[in-house]
């Protein structure tokens, strides 16, 4: 309960921090650059199978009434509204949260974080902000670029594999994507962003000294299952409000 | 070509890895007494995450498959769709995401620790091989508590479709249950068992590969957790898309 009301006080100060005062530009394109260029070539290989996997079991279940011809609907509403948005949160919480959070946690174990404080640099300002500002401009990025993908990849599933007609595919995306799934998708990818991203800052930053080098590995590790289960319970919530 | 040769020597690594794993998890003394321990550590550690990271999608299907069911008026069949969902696909994937997020990085960081400290070398000077009592173990625990994990968030997943469809979606109950019983049958939970093991036993193989495969410091610890995460759930992904592939094939 306590750890809950900390993190609490984190995120607002972290909040506090990013909004009054921008970082550093360079740090943050570095930072950015980081997270997310880095994270393409993981993001495009799970987005691929991912698409390709809606398909193939959405088509399963269609069959068994007849409904395959809804494919494209069912693979273009549930992977932009819902499964690649979670599915790039995922990654990126198993990705970018855990780096943060490992960076974070060896910065404070080897006392750098002491340092600055010494120094006066205030370390959620120095340390924390310019991360948070790279992920949450990062990750609906990611997302945009994994809905594109994924779309991609479940067309390619659905015609190529299965065999079923381009042309109704196309038209069932057409009628039932529309643009506020897409925006829908890309805001859930900030919302997740902001959260992987303090949680995997907060676990790290929460590393004491005396734990040594395990205190770096129990940070990543907690950085990665909060992170996810986080965002799946937040999908869920989000997606009430929106459609429910 | 030298990054060839360096993929083939990791390939070749990696099988004769697989290979060592298997013999010896085939041939005597087993360390039964440590592979319980080991599970027992595991369910612990993943029942919670596990759960939770389940029990939304249930939600989630529903909600989004009423949308588009009441389209059609077909609203009484979205049971049908979420079991199948549910039960072959998202209950065994995500179930296994969260074993590899949650033990998959701790067993590899277990062993990555053993090595860096000399502890696996300190065991094979005591003639214990390490493989037999270090790797196997978590091996075959994550083979084992991965599926009992699934039954848990299989009926976590179909409850929490329950709620979202009968009391919140204005589903008939009666409909409801009368779908998942005629549509969903043996062969779809098993399948989700079956594949369970698969990805249970790969996470334990690559977290002990990885784990095993430690150089130097504590980063390269961290580094080795880290990378049986993200390769675990790409492995994952590329294996559920061929079993469901030759499952459709089959006429499953």
């Amino acid at each position: 309960m306590s750890t809950v009301g900390e993190f609490a006080r984190f995120a607002w100060r972290s909040l506090v921090c990013q909004f009054t005062q921008l970082p550093p530009f360079e740090t943050w394109v570095r930072q950015t650059y980081q997270a997310g260029v880095g994270s393409i070539a993981l993001l495009t290989v799970l987005i691929v199978f991912a698409g390709l996997n809606l398909s193939v079991q959405s088509y399963a279940t269609f069959e068994r009434f007849g409904g395959q011809d809804f494919l494209g609907m069912f693979a273009g509403v549930g992977g932009v509204r819902e499964l690649y948005p979670v599915m790039a949160a995922i990654v990126c919480g198993a990705r970018i949260g855990a780096n943060l959070a490992a960076a974070l946690a060896n910065m404070k174990i080897s006392e750098q974080v002491e340092a600055l404080e010494v120094m006066s640099v205030d370390p959620m300002r120095h340390l924390v902000a310019p991360r948070l500002w790279a992920v949450v401009l990062a990750l609906p990025l990611l997302c945009g670029y994994a809905n594109v993908i994924g779309i991609g990849a479940s067309y390619f599933g659905a015609v190529h594999l299965l065999g079923l007609d381009a042309g109704t595919f196309n038209s069932q995306i057409e009628q039932f994507v529309r643009l506020q799934d897409l925006l829908v998708g890309v805001g859930k990818g900030l919302v997740f962003g902001w959260i992987v991203a303090v949680i995997a800052c907060f676990h790290g930053y929460r590393a004491a000294k005396r734990d040594g080098a395990e205190g770096v590995g129990i940070a990543t590790n907690r950085a990665i299952v909060h992170g996810a289960v986080v965002c799946i319970c937040l999908n869920l919530a989000m997606s009430w409000v929106l459609y429910g | 070509m030298n990054s060839v040769l360096r993929a083939l020597a990791n390939v070749g690594e990696v099988t004769v890895f697989f290979a060592d794993v298997v013999r010896t998890a085939l041939t005597r003394p087993r360390y039964v007494g440590e592979t319980l321990r080991i599970m027992w550590v595991l369910v612990l550690r993943c029942i919670i995450p596990v759960g939770l990271a389940v029990a939304p999608v249930g939600a989630v299907i529903a909600l989004q498959g009423l949308d588009i069911f009441r389209l059609f008026g077909l609203d009484r069949m979205l049971s049908s769709l979420l079991g199948s969902a549910i039960f072959r696909e998202y209950s065994p994937a995500l179930a296994s995401v969260m074993v590899a997020a949650q033990a998959g990085s701790s067993i590899a960081a277990r062993i990555g620790t053993m090595r860096v400290r000399g502890q696996i070398d300190a065991l094979a000077v005591m003639s214990v091989d390490p493989m037999r009592y270090v790797v196997v173990p978590g091996v075959i625990a994550c083979a084992i508590v991965t599926p009992l994990l699934n039954v848990l968030t299989n009926i976590l997943g179909v409850a929490s479709g329950w709620l979202f469809a009968v009391p919140l979606g204005g589903v008939d109950h009666g409909a409801f249950v009368e779908h998942l019983a005629a549509q969903i049958t043996p062969a779809d939970l098993w399948i989700g068992q079956g594949k369970c093991v698969l990805f249970g036993t790969s996470v334990g193989l690559i977290a002990g590969f990885l784990g095993m495969r430690v150089k130097g410091g504590a980063e390269a610890v961290g580094q080795a957790a880290n990378d049986t995460v993200t390769q675990t759930i790409v492995m994952i992904l590329l294996v559920d898309y061929v079993v469901s592939m030759a499952f459709l094939g089959a006429g499953l």
